[in-house]
C-alpha cells in the first residue's frame, strides 16, 4: 500500500515534470502578420475624389488637399497661404482662418471625445469638437473662410456638376440620396473618412526610420538615440508624457500622442489676422465678418480676441449628434488644445495650433525655456544667459506685436485671469519660482539631438535603401556636425 | 460535555430543594392529628424531626457545595483546554505548520504560535502537534483530517449541511505618518480578508481567500477586490498532497503566512514585498509533503511572469512614500506577476521549496522559482525569470531571530531596454534584498504579550541592468501631477532600520507600533501605528 502510494506520488511528479517540459517547449513569439494592403472600398475611392476635387468649393480653387498637402504630411502649405500661419479660403481664396491646419495622418486612430474628471481627450479638430472623422470632414465644405458653400444644397449641386467625382460617389452610395442634401453631405463625409482610414499607405504607413528601428531593421545614430532618450527621460524632455513613444491602446504602433488636451501657454501669434486689435482681411482691408462670438473672455482681458480651444469660441456643429458638449463654462479648460501626433513633425511647420513657431527647433527651445528666459516681463526670476545658464534669449518670449516688442504678460495668448490654466507642473516647464531655481532641463546640444530624433519620425524610410530617405530640409543643418 | 454537566448539576439541586420543601410540608401536616399528646412530647418530637431535617439539609448543602466545586474544576479544565485549542489554531495560522508546502512546525516566537513561547512545548520536530493539520488560512499542505479544524472557534463547521464548511478571516488597518512630510500621512483599512473552505472528504479539501484592499473597491476608488487563493488539496499519501488551483508560493516567511499576527511591524518587510512579491500566488499544480527526518518539500508548475506591459515611461516616480513603495507595485515581480487574471500562460514556470524543521526551534529553508516570461516588446528570444531565497529562523528561549536573502534575475532584457532609451524604469537584470531581525518576548500577562523587535534590511530593485541604465531625473522635479508637488526622484534601493513592538491582546488581535529609518530615501521615514487580527 505504501509503495502504491509512493508510486502514485511519483506518477504525479512525472505529470508535473511533463507539464513543465511541455511549457518549456511552448513555442516562441511570433510577429503579427503584416496587413496586406487592400483595395480601397468604393466609399474610399469616392472619398479620395472628393478630397481632391476643387470644384466643390465656392472659389473653385480649394479642396481638402489644398490645406492638407500630402507632401507636408497633409498639413497646410505656408506658400499657398501667402505666408500666413493659417489657411486661406472663402469665395475669393483670400479669407484667413483661425488655426494652423493639423495633419490628417494617423488621425483615424483618434478616439471619440471624452472627459473624465475634468481631463478631456479625443474628438476631432484641434479642439475635439467633432464626433468623428466623417463629421469633421463635412465642416470645411460649409465654412465661410474655407470652401465657403452656403449650405449642404450648394455642396451637392457642385457635386452634381463634377462628373468624375459624382460617378464615384454614386458607385459607393447610389444616386438615391442626391435629392437629400444633408444626407448626401453626410455620405461625403463618410467617404472622405473612409479614404483617410483605408488608404494606409497615404495616411497610416508607419514607415518612418523610427518604425524601422523599432522593428530592428535599422539602427539610429548615436545622436538620434540620445534624442529618443531625452524625449523619454522624465527629467529632460519628458515629451513621452503626452507624446508616448511606445504604443498604447489606440494602435499597435506608437502614435506619439495620447489624444489628451493640454494648455501649454504658447505665445500669441500676431500674424493671425483674427488676433489683431481690429481684425481685418490683410489683403482687402475688410473686417472679418465671420469672427466667432467671444465666450469666456473677461471684460478686462488684454486683447479682443482669444482662441481658447476647448472652451471656445468655435463650437460644435448642432447637426453633429455625438459631438463634444459645449465646455464654455469649464473655465479651467480654457486654452486647452488636443495633443497632436509628432509623426512627420519635421514636415508640418509651422507649429502649434496658432503656428507661432516656424521651425521645429524653435518649438523645442521654447518648451525648454518657456519660463526661463531673460524677459523680465515674463519672468520675475530670469536665469542669466551664458554658460550653465539660459542659452536661449530669443525664444520663449512673449511679444506685443509682430515687431518683437516684449509683452508685459506671460502666456499672452490667454487672458491673464486664466494664467493658472497653463500647465506648469510638468517637466520641461520647470518654472524657477516653484522648482527651486532649476535651469533649463536640456542643453543646446541636447535640443539638437532631440530634434534629430524627431526627424526620424518622418515616414518614407526604406531600410533596404536608406539613402533614398527624404530627410526634411529643417533636419539637415542640425545633422551636420 | 460542558453543558451536560451544568444541566445535571442544576437538576440535582432542584431535586434537593424539592425534597426539603416536601419534608417540611409532611412534618406540618402530621402534627395536627396528634394534638392530644402532651405539648412537650409533641414539641420534642417536632424538634427531633426538625433536627433531622436540618441535618439532612446540611448534608445536602455539603453535597451541593462539593458539586459546585466539582463544577468549577470542570469549568477550569474546559477553559484551559479551550485556550490550548486557540493557541493551537493560532499556531496553525501563524506558522508554516503543515503549510502550503506541508512544512512542519515553525520556529516562531510570536504569541500566535505555540512553538517558541516559554513554557510551551516546541512543535519544531513534530509538524506542529499543537496545531491541527489543516491551517485555517494561507497554507494548509495537508488535507482535512478528523482533528478539530482551525477556524472552528467561534466560526468553524456548522451543523448539518454546513458540517464541512469552514470560515475564517483576517485584516489590518493602520495610520502611517511620514515624519519629514506629514502632508502625506495616510490611514487605511489595508486589508479585509475572508476565507471559505470546504472538506469534500477526509482526503480532499477546498480553500479560498477573498480580499478587499483599501476598504472600497470600485472604478473610482483606490481599492481592489481580489481572489487571493482558490485551490483544492488532495491527499495522495500520508506524506504527500497534490494541490491544484490558485495558491501561494512557499517563499520566505511571509508569503504564505501574511496574516498581521504573524509578522513584526505594521507593514511587511520590504524584502518580502519588493523582491518576493508577497502575497505572491500563481495558478497551477503542485505536490507537497514531508519526511521522517524533518524535511518539508513542495514543487510545482505554475503560471509565470509577464513583462509585456512593463512601464518604461513613468512620468512621475511610481512612489513618493514608503507606503506607495509597497502598494504601487514598482518592484520587478510586483509589476509583472499575473495573479491569474487572464494570465498569459504560453510559458509555465516551475518552483521547488525545501524546509528543514528537524531541530527544535529551528527553521531553515529555501526556494527557487524559474520560468520563461511573456516577453517585453522589442525582445528577440526568450526572457527567463528566476527568483531564489534562503531563510532561517531560530527561537532560543524568548528570542526570535530570523534572516532572509532573496535574489531575482531576468534574462535577455537588453533589447527591450534599448528600445526605450531614456527610461527612468528599464527592466532590471537582477534585484535582491536581505534582512536580519531580532525580537524578544519581553512581557506577558494572561493573553497580553509584548514583543519588541528590531530589523535591518536592504533592498535593491535594480542591482544590474543590461542595454541601458535608469535615467533618473536629478534635482527637484515634479513628483505627481499636482501643481507644485516637487521633490527628488526616489532611489530604487535603500537600507532600512525598523524598530517597534507587537502588543497582543489575544493571540488573534495585535496592536503594532514602529518607526522606520531610510538611509537613502530619507523622506520616507515614518511612524506606523495599527491593528491586526485574524481568526
Amino acid at each position: 500500500m505504501v509503495s502504491n502510494n509512493k508510486t502514485r506520488v511519483y506518477a504525479w511528479s512525472l505529470l508535473v515534470v511533463a507539464a513543465a517540459t511541455l511549457s518549456a517547449c511552448g513555442g516562441s513569439s511570433e510577429s503579427p502578420p503584416i496587413p496586406a494592403v487592400q483595395a480601397l472600398s468604393a466609399a474610399a475611392v469616392a472619398g479620395e475624389a472628393l478630397f481632391n476635387d476643387k470644384s466643390l468649393s465656392a472659389s473653385g480653387q480649394q479642396s481638402c488637399a489644398t490645406c492638407h498637402v500630402k507632401a507636408r504630411a497633409f498639413t497646410g502649405d505656408p506658400a499657398v497661404d501667402k505666408g500666413l500661419p493659417v489657411p486661406l479660403g472663402g469665395v475669393n481664396m483670400d479669407e484667413p482662418g483661425f488655426r494652423n491646419a493639423p495633419s490628417l495622418m494617423y488621425a483615424a486612430f483618434t478616439p471619440p471625445f471624452s472627459i473624465d474628471d475634468g481631463a478631456a481627450s479625443g474628438g476631432f479638430f484641434r479642439d475635439g469638437r467633432a464626433s468623428s472623422l466623417a463629421a469633421q470632414a463635412v465642416q470645411p465644405f460649409v465654412t465661410p473662410f474655407e470652401m465657403a458653400n452656403q449650405d449642404a444644397a450648394e455642396v451637392v449641386s457642385r457635386l452634381q456638376s463634377s462628373p468624375d467625382t459624382l460617378r464615384k460617389y454614386i458607385a459607393a452610395f447610389g444616386g438615391g440620396t442626391l435629392g437629400d442634401a444633408n444626407a448626401t453631405l453626410t455620405n461625403m463625409g463618410a467617404a472622405i473618412a473612409a479614404y483617410e482610414t483605408e488608404d494606409v499607405e497615404e495616411f497610416e504607413p508607419f514607415s518612418s526610420k523610427f518604425d524601422a528601428y523599432v522593428d530592428g531593421k535599422v539602427k539610429l545614430t548615436d545622436r538620434e538615440v540620445n534624442g529618443l532618450a531625452l524625449f523619454n527621460n522624465p527629467g529632460k524632455g519628458n515629451c513621452t508624457a503626452c507624446h508616448p513613444s511606445v504604443h498604447q491602446e489606440f494602435s499597435s504602433h506608437a502614435l506619439f500622442t495620447d489624444f489628451s488636451f493640454d494648455n501649454i501657454g504658447i505665445p500669441r501669434n500676431w500674424n493671425i489676422p483674427a488676433n489683431a486689435a481690429d481684425p481685418v482681411n490683410p489683403f482687402t482691408g475688410v473686417s472679418l465678418k465671420y469672427m466667432p462670438a467671444q465666450t469666456n473672455v473677461p471684460a478686462d482681458a488684454e486683447y479682443t480676441f482669444y482662441d481658447m480651444g476647448i472652451c471656445g469660441p468655435l463650437v460644435s456643429d448642432p447637426q453633429d449628434g455625438g459631438a463634444r458638449p459645449d465646455l464654455a463654462r469649464l473655465i479651467p479648460s480654457c486654452g486647452q488644445f488636443k495633443v497632436p501626433t509628432l509623426r512627420n513633425v519635421a514636415l508640418t511647420a509651422p507649429y502649434f495650433h496658432n503656428g507661432v513657431f516656424p521651425e521645429i527647433h524653435k518649438a523645442v527651445e521654447w518648451y525648454i525655456t518657456r519660463d526661463i528666459n531673460n524677459n523680465t516681463g515674463n519672468n520675475p526670476t530670469p536665469v542669466p544667459a551664458g554658460p550653465g545658464g539660459n542659452p536661449y534669449q530669443a525664444v520663449g518670449t512673449f511679444f506685443t506685436a509682430t515687431d518683437g516688442t516684449p509683452d508685459l504678460y506671460q502666456y499672452n495668448d490667454l487672458p491673464v485671469a486664466y494664467d493658472a490654466n497653463v500647465n506648469a507642473g510638468e517637466v520641461p516647464y520647470t518654472a524657477p519660482a516653484i522648482a527651486g531655481g532649476n535651469g533649463p532641463t536640456m542643453t543646446a546640444q541636447e535640443i539638437d539631438d532631440l530634434v534629430l530624433f524627431l526627424c526620424t519620425l518622418t515616414d518614407g524610410f526604406d531600410p533596404n535603401n536608406p539613402s533614398a530617405y527624404n530627410v526634411p530640409a529643417q533636419c539637415q543643418p542640425i545633422a551636420s556636425p | 460535555m460542558h453543558f451536560t454537566n451544568k444541566k445535571s448539576l442544576a437538576t440535582r439541586s432542584a431535586a434537593v430543594l424539592a425534597a426539603c420543601a416536601l419534608g417540611a410540608a409532611t412534618v406540618a401536616h402530621a402534627a395536627e392529628p396528634k394534638s392530644k399528646k402532651t405539648e412537650e412530647q409533641q414539641i420534642k418530637a417536632l424538634q427531633e424531626q426538625l433536627l433531622a431535617v436540618e441535618m439532612q439539609l446540611k448534608k445536602l448543602a455539603d453535597q451541593n457545595q462539593a458539586l459546585m466545586q466539582h463544577q468549577e474544576q470542570i469549568e477550569q479544565q474546559l477553559q484551559q483546554q479551550q485556550l490550548a485549542l486557540q493557541k493551537a489554531q493560532a499556531a496553525a495560522a501563524a506558522a508554516p505548520v503543515q503549510s502550503a508546502s506541508a512544512l512542519p512546525g515553525n520556529a516562531s516566537a510570536l504569541p500566535g504560535n505555540t512553538s517558541a513561547l516559554p513554557g510551551q512545548p516546541s512543535s519544531a520536530s513534530g509538524a506542529g502537534q499543537a496545531a491541527p493539520p489543516t491551517a485555517n488560512t494561507s497554507g494548509t499542505g495537508m488535507p482535512a483530517s478528523a482533528n478539530p479544524l482551525p477556524g472552528a472557534q467561534p466560526g468553524g463547521f456548522g451543523a448539518g449541511a454546513l458540517d464541512n464548511v469552514r470560515l475564517w478571516g483576517y485584516g489590518e488597518l493602520y495610520y502611517s505618518r511620514q515624519s519629514r512630510d506629514t502632508s502625506r500621512t495616510t490611514a487605511d483599512l489595508a486589508r479585509a480578508v475572508f476565507g471559505i473552505g470546504y472538506r469534500f472528504d477526509s482526503k480532499t479539501e477546498f480553500n479560498s481567500e477573498y480580499e478587499v484592499e483599501h476598504a472600497v473597491a470600485s472604478s473610482e476608488d483606490p481599492g481592489e477586490f481580489e481572489v487571493e487563493q482558490f485551490y483544492v488539496d488532495r491527499q495522495l499519501t500520508d506524506r504527500a498532497t497534490l494541490r491544484a488551483g490558485l495558491f501561494l508560493l512557499p517563499f520566505g516567511f511571509i508569503n504564505e503566512h501574511h496574516e498581521p499576527t504573524n509578522f513584526y511591524g505594521m507593514q511587511r518587510n520590504f524584502v518580502e514585498t519588493l523582491i518576493i512579491p508577497s502575497t505572491w500566488r500563481e495558478g497551477g499544480l503542485s505536490v507537497h509533503g514531508d519526511t521522517d527526518f524533518g524535511i518539508a518539500w513542495s514543487a510545482g508548475v505554475t503560471t509565470g511572469v509577464n513583462l509585456a506591459n512593463w512601464d518604461f515611461a513613468p512620468e512621475f516616480p511610481q512612489y513618493t512614500t514608503a507606503l506607495e513603495l509597497a502598494n504601487n507595485g514598482p518592484a520587478p515581480l510586483q509589476a509583472t506577476h499575473q495573479e491569474l487574471a487572464l494570465a498569459s500562460a504560453r510559458h509555465l514556470s516551475q518552483y521547488v521549496a525545501l524546509n528543514y524543521f528537524g531541530l527544535p526551534g529551528l527553521d531553515v529553508g529555501g526556494a527557487v522559482f524559474t520560468g520563461k516570461a511573456e516577453q517585453a516588446p522589442g525582445t528577440v528570444g526568450d526572457s527567463r525569470v528566476t527568483l531564489w531565497e534562503g531563510h532561517a529562523r531560530w527561537t532560543p528561549g524568548k528570542f526570535d531571530l530570523s534572516a532572509l536573502y532573496a535574489h531575482g534575475a531576468i534574462s535577455n532584457v537588453a533589447d527591450a531596454n534599448l528600445a526605450n532609451p531614456g527610461s527612468p524604469n528599464p527592466i532590471p537584470s537582477a534585484f535582491y534584498g536581505y534582512f536580519v531581525q531580532a525580537a524578544y518576548a519581553a512581557w506577558e500577562y494572561g493573553d497580553y504579550r509584548l514583543n519588541p523587535f528590531v530589523r535591518w534590511e536592504y533592498y535593491d530593485m535594480g542591482s544590474e541592468y543590461s542595454g541601458t541604465v535608469p535615467q533618473i531625473p536629478t534635482g527637484t522635479v515634479p513628483l505627481t501631477d499636482s501643481p507644485g508637488d516637487f521633490g527628488t526622484w526616489p532611489s530604487n534601493r535603500d537600507r532600512v532600520w525598523t524598530t517597534g513592538v507587537n502588543f497582543y491582546v489575544t493571540p488573534h488581535v495585535v496592536f503594532k507600533a514602529d518607526y522606520q529609518w531610510f538611509d537613502l530615501n530619507k523622506a520616507f521615514n515614518r511612524f506606523d501605528l495599527g491593528l491586526g487580527l485574524n481568526f
